[in-house]
C-alpha cells in the first residue's frame, strides 16, 4: 500500500513538474493580453490617458515605400495604372503652370 | 522712323512686364542624417484657398513611387505632366538640395504656400513635412521639417 501511494505520489509531482511550465507557456500570451486589458479598462475607468510618441499625423501617415517585387521590371507604374516617367529637368520646358515666370528651367545642385 | 519708334516702345512696353514678373528664387532643402536611402522630394504651391496651384519641383525618378508622396499625389493622381522638364534625382541622407528657379511676382505675398512632402524606402512617409508661406519677408528664414528634412528656405 505504501509503495502504490509512493508511485502515485511520484507520478503526480512528475506530472505537475513537467505539465504546469508547459501549460503555463501556452497560456502566457492570453494572460498577458488578459491583464493588459485589465490594466486599460482600468485606466480608462480612472480617466487616466496612455501617452505615446506616436502623434495623430504619424499614424495618418504610417505608410512607407519599399523597393518591392516590382523593382525587377523597373517599369514606372504608379499605384497600378501605366503612368510614363516624367521627362528629366533640361530636357523639356517646365510646365505651363503659371509659377515660373519666364519659362526658364530651373537648376537643380545637390551637394 | 516714327513706325520703328513706335514698334521699338510697343516691344519695350511689351517685354518690361514679362521681365518684371518674376524673379530667381533659390528653393535650398538640407536633409538629416536619418540613415537610409536617397528621399522622394515633391515640392509644390497651393493657393490661398489651398488648392494645388503646381509643382515646382520633384526630387525622385521613378513615378511608382510618387503615391508615397500622398498630399502631392492626392492634389495631382500622379500626373508626371506637372512634373515634366523639374524632374532630378533623389536626394541622400545629409546632402543639401538647391534649386534655382525663376517664380513668378504673383505667388508673394499673396496667401501663397510653399510645400515640401517627402518618402523614403522602408521609412514612414511624410507629407507636408514642410509648409512655408510665400513672402518676401519670410525669404531667409529657415523652417525645420518634422521627419527627413533638417531645414527649409527660400532665398531671393
Amino acid at each position: 500500500m505504501k509503495k502504490t501511494l509512493a508511485i502515485l505520489f511520484a507520478s503526480t509531482a512528475l506530472t505537475a513538474g513537467i505539465g504546469f511550465p508547459a501549460w503555463s507557456a501556452m497560456h502566457e500570451t492570453t494572460l498577458f493580453e488578459g491583464l493588459s486589458d485589465a490594466v486599460l479598462d482600468a485606466g480608462q475607468d480612472l480617466g487616466v490617458v496612455l501617452a505615446s510618441d506616436d502623434d495623430d499625423d504619424d499614424r495618418d501617415h504610417g505608410r512607407q515605400f519599399r523597393r518591392g517585387d516590382d523593382d525587377e521590371d523597373d517599369e514606372d507604374d504608379s499605384r497600378g495604372d501605366s503612368v510614363s516617367a516624367p521627362a528629366p529637368a533640361g530636357s523639356v520646358a517646365p510646365p505651363n503652370n503659371g509659377l515660373f515666370g519666364n519659362g526658364a528651367a530651373p537648376k537643380a545642385q545637390v551637394n | 522712323m516714327r513706325n520703328i519708334l513706335a514698334a521699338l516702345a510697343l516691344t519695350t512696353a511689351l517685354t518690361l512686364p514679362g521681365i518684371a514678373m518674376a524673379r530667381p528664387v533659390t528653393l535650398t532643402t538640407t536633409l538629416k542624417n536619418y540613415g537610409g536611402n536617397g528621399a522622394y522630394l515633391a515640392i509644390y504651391v497651393t493657393d490661398p484657398k489651398g488648392a494645388y496651384a503646381g509643382s515646382l519641383w520633384m526630387a525622385g525618378t521613378k513615378s511608382k513611387y510618387y503615391g508615397h508622396l500622398s498630399d502631392w499625389y492626392r492634389a495631382t493622381g500622379g500626373n508626371t505632366a506637372e512634373i515634366n522638364g523639374i524632374t532630378g534625382a533623389s536626394v541622400g541622407a545629409g546632402r543639401r538640395l538647391a534649386i534655382t528657379l525663376d517664380l513668378a511676382d504673383a505667388l508673394f505675398d499673396a496667401g501663397y504656400t510653399l510645400h515640401v512632402d517627402a518618402a523614403v524606402e522602408d521609412m514612414r512617409d511624410s507629407p507636408n513635412e514642410i509648409a512655408v508661406p510665400l513672402t518676401a519677408k519670410g525669404a531667409g528664414q529657415p523652417v525645420q521639417g518634422r521627419r527627413y528634412i533638417a531645414h527649409f528656405s527660400y532665398g531671393m
